[in-house]
């Protein structure tokens, strides 16, 4: 059972702010088992970045890059301006665990003072999990649709979905994609591990016509997006017109994927890399995806995130400019 | 021809009632779901009131719990918008699009402080749809109070579509947290007595809880009148401020609404207000609303059913969409029950008051905004 996607959409940016990478080129790569954490500061200035929680912090850092690189927007720190209109520029985030931190504040604040007295009201916003993506429209000012993918496993690839039918229904002509996951205790506790993304990718996507028009670079088409109730049927989906992917990108828990699903593609998995990386994960994947084209690789690959209790999403990607 | 859809089912839950039908006759009454709490610790807080769910809900295996209310409430009104359009429970690849403010945190602090269980899935709805619907194209949307119809606008692109679904459940859920309780009971250092949309003494809003859907096809199935078609529904962000609304970025969405639905001001019967008792929202809907409207403002009647189920966050504007589609099939207005010293600017609006009015609805309009300055607008055509 399948829903599909068919519109294409090209990457014409793309923005990391990862602990021991610097370009799309290197996500696969293991360069520093211990990295330094990202210091959102030292990226885009410290004006602007008090109050705000970590998760949207690594959000406004890797929007700014992508939105850069795809020359939407000009300037550094809080002197950006866009160079299209603001009505034009979607923003759809995907993050699971993006708030968690500032809720369980406020209810420890108040079960140990047995009061709401000391819980500050600059913290309000944070408390709604849509807090990135409201600050990514505001920061840059953004007024175009404005959604948070808050789904699971299959987050970040929705996400991208949900750029590729707003592009098609023409509600907007530029899409930013924001995957981020914030390390903490809270979420340590939640996903039982240690290992935990600290960090975020974005994207912005637009029709490949667009594009061309005016000149930006295409790093990387989506080809088609589905969803379906099994990693199986996803990438049974993603090839139905006879494509042969060079290599896929396995979703969390890839280790368990059965063995003889797409036989020659390479296996690509980000878990021994970033660790648990959650509604982050399928825009990582599309950005690493973008960095191989730029290595030289030319051939078709899949991208697949889910759990086969819940959905699978899969995106099929292959060189923006043949 | 402008594009329409119809809507084959609805399904609702509120602390006024437990069906869309109840929903609707307690609005119509004039009946207030604000009591005493339920939830929280009544010794913390200044405030001792909200509009809570006063039943326990039922898990995905369909047995009572107290817990993972945001999704028992969700799981009810889906079956009952299932139900309401001849649907069986199975749903496969059928979309579910499911907007919420506040999705499971309420479990999270429940987990986090309380040692109650959670997993990551738990956060999101699809693994309880999935268990209890089968359904495994779900989507679960933190889009604040304007979650509901947001979901309804992405509803909406799918159906035009070509290569899209035939049929789509768009739902909105909330249960209260007490992060979000909390930090209105801090900022509230007198709690309101009520919500009191566009009163000139309104004191900011109250927290509500519950959910809704509908079913929303393609086009109609064979010899089935639908409950009503949705027009079109506009959407888009201020990016002016984290929590202040902007009338101006408000109105635009009005009017892109107005457009893609085809009708102009005049045309519309109803609208349902956000109206959530809030100095600075039902100002800037206020504003808006005048500046969109102009001289057919007086037109419409208008209503804020906020006065009744407290602010209901992400499933809100599916709530005041069901309501709308109960005024087109029997004439009723509910009232809005708490405005009684209007405040200037709505001041030649019709809102009705008091006790619930009369009136034929054919085209109805339904605002929702939320944190972030994100704007929703629906219009919704009445069956006949």
């Amino acid at each position: 059972m399948t829903t599909s996607v068919t519109s294409s959409a090209v990457i014409t940016g793309v923005g990391l702010a990862l602990p021991g990478v610097d370009s799309a080129k290197d996500l696969l790569s293991t360069v520093d088992p211990a990295p330094e954490p990202v210091d959102p500061a030292a990226r885009i200035g410290k004006k602007g970045l008090r109050y705000k929680d970590r998760a949207t912090q690594l959000g406004l850092v890797a929007a700014h890059d992508a939105l850069i690189a795809a020359g939407l927007l000009d300037g550094h720190g809080l002197k950006t301006s866009l160079k299209v209109a603001p009505e034009e520029v979607a923003v759809v985030v995907s993050s699971n665990f993006g708030n968690l931190d500032s809720v369980v504040e406020v209810v420890d604040t108040i079960a140990k003072e047995c009061s709401s007295r000391l819980v500050s009201p600059i913290v309000t916003p944070n408390l709604s999990s849509n807090i990135v993506a409201s600050e990514v429209a505001i920061r840059y000012t953004l007024r175009g649709p404005n959604l948070t993918v808050c789904n699971g496993a299959t987050g970040g690839l929705d996400a991208v979905g949900w750029a590729l039918s707003w592009l098609r229904a023409g509600r907007a002509r530029y899409v930013l994609v924001v995957g981020v996951e914030p390390d903490n205790p809270v979420v340590r506790k939640l996903v039982g591990g240690d290992r935990v993304l600290d960090g975020a990718a974005a994207l912005v996507l637009e029709r490949p016509a667009d594009a061309a028009e005016r000149e930006a670079p295409a790093l990387a088409e989506c080809v088609r997006a589905v969803r379906t109730s099994s990693v199986a049927a996803c990438t049974a989906a993603l090839t139905a017109g006879g494509e042969r992917p060079a290599a896929w990108y396995l979703p969390e828990g890839g280790a368990e994927v059965d063995q003889e699903l797409l036989p020659g593609a390479d296996r690509l998995d980000l878990a021994p890399v970033f660790g648990t990386t959650s509604g982050a994960l399928g825009v990582l994947q599309l950005a690493s995806a973008a960095g191989r084209y730029q290595t030289g690789e030319r051939g078709p690959v899949l991208a697949v995130c889910g759990a086969e209790d819940d959905g699978v999403a899969g995106v099929l990607i292959r060189p923006g400019q043949d | 021809m402008t594009e329409r859809w119809p809507i084959t089912g609805v399904g609702a839950v509120a602390s006024v009632g437990r069906t869309a039908e109840e929903i609707f006759e307690s609005l119509c009454a004039g009946r207030t779901g604000l009591a005493p709490m339920r939830e929280f610790t009544k010794d913390w807080y200044t405030a001792g009131e909200l509009y809570e769910i006063q039943a326990d809900t039922k898990d995905a295996a369909g047995q009572p719990s107290t817990a993972q209310r945001a999704t028992g409430f969700l799981l009810d009104a889906v079956a009952q918008a299932l139900a309401d359009a001849g649907m069986d429970e199975d749903l496969g690849d059928i979309p579910v699009l499911v907007g919420t403010g506040l999705r499971e945190l309420r479990s999270v602090e429940r987990w986090w402080r309380d040692g109650d269980p959670l997993t990551a899935a738990g956060l999101h709805f699809g693994a309880a749809l999935r268990e209890r619907f089968n359904a495994s194209n779900t989507h679960t949307f933190s889009n604040a109070c304007s979650a509901s119809l947001y979901a309804l606008s992405l509803a909406t692109d799918l159906l035009a579509d070509e290569a899209g679904p035939e049929v789509v459940v768009v739902a909105g859920t909330d249960s209260i947290t007490e992060s979000m309780f909390g930090i209105a009971d801090r900022v509230q250092s007198v709690p309101p007595g009520a919500v009191r949309p566009f009163d000139r003494n309104r004191m900011g809003t109250i927290l509500g809880e519950g959910a809704a859907a509908v079913v929303l096809r393609r086009a109609p199935r064979d010899g089935a009148a639908p409950r009503g078609w949705v027009r079109g529904v506009g959407v888009n962000c201020d990016a002016i401020h984290a929590t202040a609304p902007d009338a101006g970025m408000i109105a635009q969405v009005m009017r892109e609404t107005h457009r893609r639905a085809g009708v102009a001001p005049a045309e519309i019967d109803l609208v349902m207000l956000h109206g959530t008792g809030t100095p600075a929202n039902d100002l800037g809907e206020a504003q808006a609303m005048g500046e969109v409207f102009g001289e057919d403002v007086t037109s419409p009647v208008m209503t804020a059913m906020k006065s009744m189920t407290g602010h209901t966050s992400g499933g809100s504007g599916l709530h005041s969409l069901i309501t709308a589609l109960g005024s087109m099939r029997t004439g009723r207005i509910a009232p809005t029950i708490t405005l009684d010293d209007p405040m200037d600017e709505v001041e030649t609006f019709r809102i009705v008051r008091d006790k619930e009015a009369s009136a034929k609805v054919s085209l109805a309009q339904i605002n929702a905004f939320g944190f972030g300055g994100i704007n929703a607008v629906a219009i919704v055509e009445a069956a006949s």
